[in-house]
């Protein structure tokens, strides 16, 4: 599925706010990774980390590209963290390369790699005033002061630091200790900013704020940001790509929108919004399409390009928008499922409704409240059809 | 319990600080007793601490303690520094918990044998005893309760901010001096003081590994009580009991200070800034 289509305003409407598209209209046209010519700004090339027997990385290979906004998502445990920290040079891969802009940096330290990161707890200089904190990297490089005045105070303008210069970090609250963290960051002007939970410690509502913050110093910068989090809801709203780890596996690198419409798991199929999953075993492979035979009977058929075989227990992953809810029977005999309404949530625009399925599945289907008076109706404990088309799931094979 | 006042325990204080002071009391108001004997009253003088600067021998053992402190308590603090860093930074590598165990079994060790233990190896060596055995043996038991103290600090303290340094390009001898040590200081300045009081008042182990010429207060405070207990030794000691008070009082102050003005300057940013 390319871009434009996971885009598709209808693709977002069960979550408007959650599952937003990228609100950055310069990036529409913006997908490097799709060009083979581009050499990566950064690659791991087989990456693994062991810990004694614990294998937090395992095998990644992996390109980003310059001005990417790229996250890795995953639960804590996954690896997200190592990863990064391999890439800033504190921990060492037990196999594989890292390569910045061709260069192979697996063996620098990290006072000699162009990156710089933001640390989870800040990690602020508590002995130095922010000004000293953002200047800190600067006077490594022994730039000269005047020099070093004029990044410090370009890098408080752009957040709002100036009237704190003077004050330790202990007398600054957690949003302007964060931003004391970005600044420094961003100071040296390294090419790229690796950010390790950055907002973790923040409440919703300023975690919010200082997600379009991020993305705002990312876009005036045109630096290459990679960000770790455990935050689906963080990592759709601020990602070009999103990296899925599992278990020091890659699962799935994607677009935001890929990874809502094409998951590759159940597992990531549940992270945004909700999802319907339909077990089964393939019927039938062929010409594009996938043939299930799922519980209670019923066949489906869906397109997908995803390797199976005849036999194999699947599961059929529809978002609730994709599915068509009405009280007459279809004509169709594939995609075709009945139930009984047991529950609507009515949000204005668009319904919920909750249907058990004959087979005794939940399933949740929307539907828009288009016309003034809905002439028919859906309520309560009405038997319904339930419908798709051939291209609406996704099929799931982990 | 708080506020209630019994005769009980005020009577366990009274004895309890009666037990821990009247001694050194005793010993301070003799210092300014005008008889040349220890244990007879004739009024109040100060001609013992005048005698005192004509006394060329303690004023001798005086600055060599002096020296002996204050070197072997620099080479202790900064030793003890180093082992507290490896231990707390180094994670874990092969030996390590015989390593701390090492490092930290001295802090248990009798005097009397950690004396006669640095006796045997500088006489195995054949190294001349004197001034430098002494503050060689003191650097050797003084550097573990140095590495306790700074190692309590170092334990509660994130890692992550060197990592930081690092990471926007400090050496790692740079981040120590920006960015470790100017953090760690004040556990610093204290294992130094610990380690130089240490010295200042040891006698047993300065006892084994002195050689002829070198005699610290210590040293000679006890050789001379045993000849009789002369009103001068009074005066020194009292001397001693002073600027070791003063030492631990200015330490204490100076502490509560730095914590009182952190936290005054927090509630006044946040009082600001609402």
């Amino acid at each position: 599925m390319d871009v434009a289509t996971a885009r598709d305003p209808k693709a977002n409407t069960s979550s408007p706010q959650r599952a937003g598209p990228r609100t950055a209209a310069p990036q529409s046209g913006f997908a490097p990774w799709k060009n083979p010519d581009l050499p990566p700004i950064v690659r791991f090339e087989g990456i693994t980390k062991r810990f004694d027997e614990f294998v937090a990385v395992n095998n990644v290979t992996l390109n980003i590209y310059e001005k990417e906004f790229f996250a890795l998502l995953g639960p804590s445990g996954c690896g997200k963290s190592t990863l990064l920290r391999m890439l800033a040079g504190f921990e060492r891969p037990t196999d594989g390369r890292i390569f910045v802009a061709g260069e192979d940096i697996t063996d620098l330290p990290p006072y000699e790699r162009p990156v710089n990161m933001m640390f989870q707890s800040y990690a602020l200089f508590p002995h130095m005033t922010v000004e000293r904190n953002i200047g800190f990297g600067l006077r490594q490089e022994g730039m000269p002061k005047d020099k070093i005045a004029e990044r410090v105070d370009e890098a408080m303008g752009m957040l709002e630091l100036r009237q704190f210069a003077k004050r330790k970090p202990n007398q600054l609250s957690g949003g302007q200790q964060q931003r004391v963290a970005l600044a420094r960051c961003i100071a040296k002007k390294p090419r790229i900013v690796l950010l390790d939970e950055p907002l973790g410690a923040l409440d919703k509502k300023l975690r919010q704020q200082a997600q379009f913050e991020l993305m705002r110093i990312q876009e005036t910068t045109g630096t290459t940001f990679i960000i770790v989090t455990h935050d689906q809801e963080e990592a759709m709203t601020v990602a070009s790509r999103i990296a899925v780890m599992e278990k020091g596996l890659l699962v799935q690198v994607a677009t935001p929108g890929d990874i809502y419409e094409n998951p590759k798991t159940r597992y990531i199929a549940g992270f945004i919004g909700d999802v319907n999953v339909f077990e089964g075993k393939v019927s039938k492979v062929s010409d594009g399409c996938i043939e299930i035979d799922a519980n209670g009977g019923y066949k489906f058929k869906t397109k997908s390009t995803e390797t199976v075989t005849v036999g194999q227990q699947v599961g059929l992953a529809l978002r609730p928008e994709k599915i068509r809810i009405g009280l007459e029977k279809p004509t169709s005999d594939v995609n075709v499922i009945p139930g009984k309404v047991e529950d609507i949530g009515y949000l204005g625009s668009i319904s919920h409704y909750h249907v058990r399925t004959a087979p005794g599945e939940r399933v949740t289907a929307l539907r828009a409240n288009a016309a003034h008076t809905v002439e028919q109706a859906i309520t309560w404990e009405d038997s319904v059809w339930l419908d798709w088309p051939v291209d609406a799931g996704v099929v799931l094979t982990g | 319990m708080k506020g209630r006042f019994s005769w009980f325990n005020a009577m366990s204080i009274l004895l309890g600080f009666a037990f821990l002071y009247i001694p050194i009391l005793l010993l301070v108001i003799f210092s300014f007793n005008e008889s040349k004997l220890v244990t007879v009253w004739a009024g109040w003088s100060t001609k013992w601490y005048g005698s005192l600067l004509q006394n060329q021998a303690l004023k001798d053992a005086a600055w060599v303690t002096l020296r002996v402190a204050v070197v072997s308590a620099s080479a202790a603090t900064v030793l003890g520094t180093l082992a507290a860093i490896t231990l707390v930074r180094m994670g874990r590598f092969p030996g390590r918990t015989l390593f701390s165990g090492m490092i930290f079994a001295p802090l248990v060790m009798p005097d009397v044998i950690t004396g006669l233990s640095l006796l045997l190896i500088f006489v195995a060596l054949g190294i001349d005893r004197g001034f430098w055995t002494i503050i060689l043996a003191h650097i050797t038991f003084s550097m573990c309760y140095a590495a306790v103290v700074v190692q309590a600090r170092l334990q509660d303290f994130d890692k992550s901010v060197e990592e930081a340094a690092m990471d926007l390009g400090a050496t790692p001898v740079g981040t120590f001096f920006q960015v470790t040590l100017p953090i760690i200081a004040p556990s610093v300045v204290s294992a130094w003081l610990l380690a130089f009081t240490l010295s200042l008042d040891d006698l047993v182990i300065a006892s084994f590994t002195t050689g002829p010429g070198a005699t610290t207060l210590p040293m000679k405070i006890y050789s001379q009580v045993r000849l009789g207990v002369t009103p001068e030794i009074n005066a020194i000691s009292t001397i001693l009991i002073g600027i070791v008070t003063t030492g631990v009082l200015a330490a204490a102050y100076f502490t509560k200070r730095q914590t009182e003005k952190a936290e005054r300057e927090r509630r006044a940013a946040f009082g600001a800034a609402g």
